[in-house]
């Protein structure tokens, strides 16, 4: 850390998170590590400031850690994870006085209090209740279909299921069929059922200061669990205002000081705009990586702004350049699925290979010939790069990919 | 395409090092397609000292450009996974630009890396020169990507280089003279495609090289053209008596400069066993007065072995001969009639399968065994152990050849006749025959005839000892290597290790015994009677430990200079190594016979971990051994092998 000066924040990263570690240690303020012990071997060869923190065991701790860090002089602690996200709640109330901050982290958490708490806010969100067991999910299914004025033997619209507490893709179920019901694991109840919305799925990145939005990013969903790219087509991107506002919604409802939030909406046909949830953590698909790539700025390093009290406006203003006008074009990623039963061998297909907009792959080699079904989303065997001016060119090239064979 | 590689190098660049790796995998990516494309090659040059600089090479034995090994970039470069195809060539894209001045690292220096980049096009001159070949077109992509990688480099570097370097190769390894010459012969023939094909300069290099060609294809002036055995033969039906001894003399003057054998060579011999002519065959041979004296009191035997053992597929057997010759042993009363035996041996089905399998060919595999036969006793350091892990078998091999070659006689009829070898270990009978396989888990077939027949089966009994005094803690060696070996290997036995710990055990008390009992200046002058089995610690060119390895001590004695060297038998194929921290292991120029490797002594002191020695009183009349030389060699040993000492477990048994 050469630059550090230590007029500015002290933060710590709660979770291992190698390109979290990589863009703060690049950065000017000085910061620390909270993750398991296996990282401390890999942090003493490295140099990099580092506690070992067991986050597997619940919350009574937290106070301990808490004062561990104030007494490290830490200003204020940051999640990487979903995981950390209720320890940087209870952290952060004890750092900057403010017992508020834990509550708060726990609607994060929870996906049911999060809705309702966004109903309660006077936004609009699906149909949705909790379910414990798979009973309640085929009560919620054939309610919704009932109401849909479903007669039986017609197909069934399809309602979505996702674990309460994890990030993301993972654990979310598309539910069509009893069939599908059955097949869900014991582990993933509790859930938060929703009734399914046709639309335009995007998602938005948004690094809030002073209860105020410092930069807006939206992440145009191609198809979800597959592709998605930043910024938006011109179509999406004129909703700006209104998103921006329901973003600012979002700060009253959950009453959001700072940090950085990533919530994830639906437009739907008749122009309406749902709130389908929201994360207080980097998001996943590395998209922070495609939003770097457009505009060149490191969103962990806007994080560490976000979060620390000591930052400035100025440096903020200085920091984030101008959504949409400033992108150098427009950057995407798929998330490759392979998609025969038994693969040996990975091959990029030559439309992708020499297609200008590819730019390159995170793909291993398989391991394994047979492929496990896929259950849920959120298992893909690595991501594929694109980069290019034309965003529709772009959205249509990566609509195109899964029509590939990468794994053969 | 170089866009993204701008971008992709720059993060590469900003990543602090312990994220480097996170981010070489894109790079690589776009490099390997970026090579494929039209002027991919000239795109990747320009940003390689730049990918280089940014990292690319972090954690990765190519951030240390000063100890990669020439020889192993080739096989690199045709290796199925894209991404190690891609580091490789940038690497070699990297050295280009420190080679022409457009880049620098901090561990080499122009000149090294064009010497690096000229021994790689040597040794792939081959892949080379084969582009304008359809065949080698039509296999894919990759060999193109590979030639086409090297036909830049050469652009750049030159070819009269390359040249040279691959005679020097070529001269540094026949210095050796190694008893399996086949890519030795590769080489050679490569050079002469490439002389035809490319035309070179005049000067020293070309010289050199048609003095390796022509000792293949045109010794004498009577096959100078390579006019094929058949039409040659003719030639010397019409030849006076004047012109054959002209073609004897050339050919001998030809096999004892290089060591190689032209089938010409053999062709001769044969035509001048068949008309008994008493001046032909020894002076084809090259005898001197030893061999001249064997030949007279043997004839007969020795013409009955050219007759089955000399023949075009076997022309080494030439060279074999006339050592085997020059060395005396048939003097020594059991040989000639064990050779006379081995003539009329009848091989097992089971081995003739074997070196069926190993040499293929149109001989029987009785006359390829003789042929071995004669090839391992006339150049007993010649012997190497091929790609396989037996160093102690071809050590056992190396050994007996030299010092008890009856014995060898005895275990190739054994395993001749009877495929199996019979060796008692304090008492008790071994039978390899009963024996699950050693530690080559399948015969090894990429080495000599006598090699291919006997390791096998002494694998497996040396593993079998291994096992029966596994249980008595310390190393099994000081038990097996006597028994294995032979009643002369001393009794004594000092390891530097505890085999236990894996800790340095005494070692100070170690290396001055090895002084006391080796170092003629210690030890009352007193030769190695026997050569002695030791053990090294061999380690890399970076001085890290790669592994435990067999040798045998043959001699000490004071080079050219004073000073005092240990010379050893190492089985390894190419002894000439860089054993890291300026222990580079010599094989010529330091008085060294042919197939020996030697070291100066506390060089040889310092990589020692086992030795054999006599039980001796207290050696009052010897001078005591200074206490700095000590101190000097331990120091050597803890930089290098040493170094970790502590924990690591040590698995002596396996030691290959």
């Amino acid at each position: 850390m050469p630059n550090t000066n230590n007029e500015k924040g002290y933060v710590a990263l709660l979770g291992w998170s190698l390109n979290a570690i990589d863009a703060v240690d690049r950065f000017d303020r000085k910061y620390v590590v909270v993750a398991p012990p296996w990282a401390e071997d890999y942090c003493t060869a490295n140099d990099i400031p580092f506690i070992p923190w067991d986050f597997d065991r619940l919350n009574e701790r937290s106070h301990e850690l808490a004062h561990r860090l104030k007494d490290e002089g830490v200003d204020v602690a940051i999640p990487l994870f979903e995981e950390t996200v209720e320890w940087a709640g209870a952290v952060n109330s004890v750092l900057l006085n403010n017992p508020r901050l834990l509550g708060q982290s726990m609607l994060f958490r929870d996906k049911s209090l999060m809705k309702r708490r966004a109903q309660l806010g006077g936004i609009r969100v699906g149909v949705f209740e909790e379910a414990h067991d798979r009973g309640d999910v085929i009560r919620f299914l054939k309610r919704v279909n009932q109401t849909l004025l479903k007669l039986d033997g017609d197909p069934n619209d399809p309602i979505h299921f996702k674990a309460f507490d994890k990030s993301g893709t993972a654990g979310h179920r598309v539910v069509r069929t009893p069939e599908d019901v059955d097949n869900i694991p014991d582990e993933e109840f509790p859930a938060l059922l929703e009734s399914h919305l046709d639309g335009w799925e995007f998602a938005v990145e948004a690094w809030i200061k002073d209860r105020k939005i410092q930069f807006l990013n939206i992440s145009e969903y191609v198809t979800l669990g597959y592709s998605v790219f930043v910024p938006a087509t011109p179509e999406l991107e004129q909703h700006r205002e209104r998103i921006t506002e329901e973003i600012e919604k979002l700060i009253e409802t959950f009453d959001i000081d700072f940090g950085f939030i990533h919530p994830e909406y639906f437009l739907t046909n008749d122009n309406k705009l749902y709130f389908g949830e929201v994360a207080y953590r980097p998001p996943g698909f590395n998209a922070l990586e495609l939003i770097e790539r457009a505009y060149g700025f490191n969103g962990y390093q806007g994080m560490v702004l976000a979060f620390d009290p000591k930052a400035t406006q100025e440096e903020l203003d200085a920091f984030f350049p101008t959504p949409v006008k400033d992108a150098k074009g427009h950057a995407g990623c798929f998330g490759v699925y392979p998609r025969r039963r038994v693969v040996s061998q990975l091959k990029v297909p030559d439309e992708t290979a020499n297609d200008p907009y590819f730019e390159y792959h995170e793909l291993s080699e398989p391991l394994e010939q047979k492929v496990t079904k896929r259950m849920a989303f959120g298992t893909h065997w690595g991501l594929a790069y694109f980069f290019g001016e034309d965003p529709h060119r772009l959205r249509d090239l990566l609509k195109a990919q899964e029509e590939l064979d990468f794994y053969l | 395409m170089c866009d993204t590689l701008g971008v992709l190098a720059d993060r590469l660049d900003q990543a602090r090092p312990f994220a480097k790796h996170r981010h070489q995998k894109p790079v690589l990516d776009v490099v390997i397609r970026l090579l494929a494309m039209p002027g991919g090659i000239d795109a990747v040059y320009q940003f390689a000292p730049r990918l280089d600089a940014a990292g690319l090479f972090h954690g990765s034995d190519w951030d240390h450009p000063d100890i990669l090994l020439s020889q192993i970039v080739g096989r690199t470069l045709e290796s199925p996974d894209k991404l190690i195809v891609a580091l490789e060539a940038t690497s070699l894209l990297r050295l280009l630009a420190i080679a022409q001045g457009r880049g620098a690292h901090p561990n080499v220096h122009a000149e090294h890396a064009r010497h690096f980049l000229t021994q790689v096009l040597a040794l792939n001159l081959r892949s080379f020169f084969a582009t304008s070949d359809e065949a080698e077109r039509a296999s894919g992509a990759d060999t193109q990507l590979r030639a086409r990688l090297l036909r830049y480099i050469a652009d750049h570097v030159g070819l009269r280089d390359v040249l040279g370097v691959l005679i020097a190769e070529i001269w540094r390894i026949l210095e050796q003279r190694p008893i399996q010459v086949g890519p030795v012969k590769e080489m050679i023939t490569e050079i002469a495609i490439a002389l035809n094909q490319q035309g070179s300069e005049p000067g020293s290099e070309r010289l050199g090289a048609e003095r390796l060609v022509n000792a293949l294809f045109g010794p004498t002036s009577g096959c100078i053209d390579d006019p094929g055995i058949d039409a040659y033969r003719e030639r010397l039906s019409h030849m006076d008596d004047a012109g054959l001894l002209r073609e004897a003399t050339g050919f001998a003057r030809a096999m004892h400069d290089t060591g190689l054998v032209s089938d010409y060579h053999a062709g001769f011999l044969r035509f001048a066993a068949e008309h008994q002519d008493a001046l032909l065959v020894p002076e084809s041979l090259g005898l001197g007065q030893t061999g001249q004296d064997c030949w007279r009191h043997y004839r007969d035997l020795v013409l009955e072995l050219i007759e089955m053992a000399v023949t075009v597929e076997t022309p080494q057997s030439v060279y074999g001969l006339a050592l085997l010759l020059e060395r005396g042993v048939l003097h020594y009363s059991p040989i000639a009639p064990a050779l006379s035996r081995q003539i009329r041996l009848r091989l097992h089905d089971a081995v003739r399968d074997r070196l069926g399998l190993a040499f293929g060919g149109t001989i029987t595999p009785e006359a390829r065994l003789l042929a071995g036969v004669l090839d391992v006793l006339g150049q007993p350091l010649g012997v190497g152990q091929g790609a396989n892990p037996t160093c102690q078998s071809a050590r056992a091999i190396a050994v007996w050849a030299l010092n008890d070659p009856d014995f060898l006689l005895h275990l190739i009829v054994q395993a001749g006749e009877f495929d199996t070898v019979l060796m008692h270990f304090e008492g008790q009978p071994i039978n390899s025959a009963d024996l699950p396989a050693g530690l080559a888990a399948g015969a090894p077939i990429d080495a000599d005839p006598v090699s291919v027949l006997l390791v096998p089966h002494l694998d497996r009994v040396y593993a079998e000892m291994g096992r029966l005094c596994a249980l008595r803690g310390g190393d099994p060696h000081r038990w097996i290597n006597p028994e294995f070996h032979g009643w002369w290997v001393a009794r004594e036995c000092l390891v530097a290790v505890d085999v236990a710990t894996g800790d340095l055990d005494d070692f100070e008390g170690f290396v001055t015994r090895f002084y006391e009992s080796y170092h003629p200046q210690f030890n009352g002058a007193r030769p190695v009677i026997h050569p002695q089995p030791a053990g090294v610690a061999v380690t890399d060119a970076n001085a890290r430990f790669v592994g435990w390895h067999a040798i045998a001590i043959l001699r000490a004695a004071a080079d050219q200079n004073g000073r005092m060297r240990i010379y050893f038998y190492n089985p390894n194929n190419d002894s000439g190594q860089d054993w890291g921290d300026g222990v580079t292991v010599s094989t010529s120029g330091n008085g060294e016979r042919h197939g020996e490797a030697s070291l100066s002594f506390e060089q040889f002191a310092s990589r020692l971990y086992l030795f054999h020695d006599d039980p001796v009183p207290p050696r009052q009349s010897i001078s005591p051994v200074p206490r700095h030389l000590i101190a000097e060699v331990e120091a050597m040993a803890r930089q290098s092998w040493a170094a970790e000492r502590g924990n690591r477990p040590v698995t002596l048994v396996g030691a290959s």
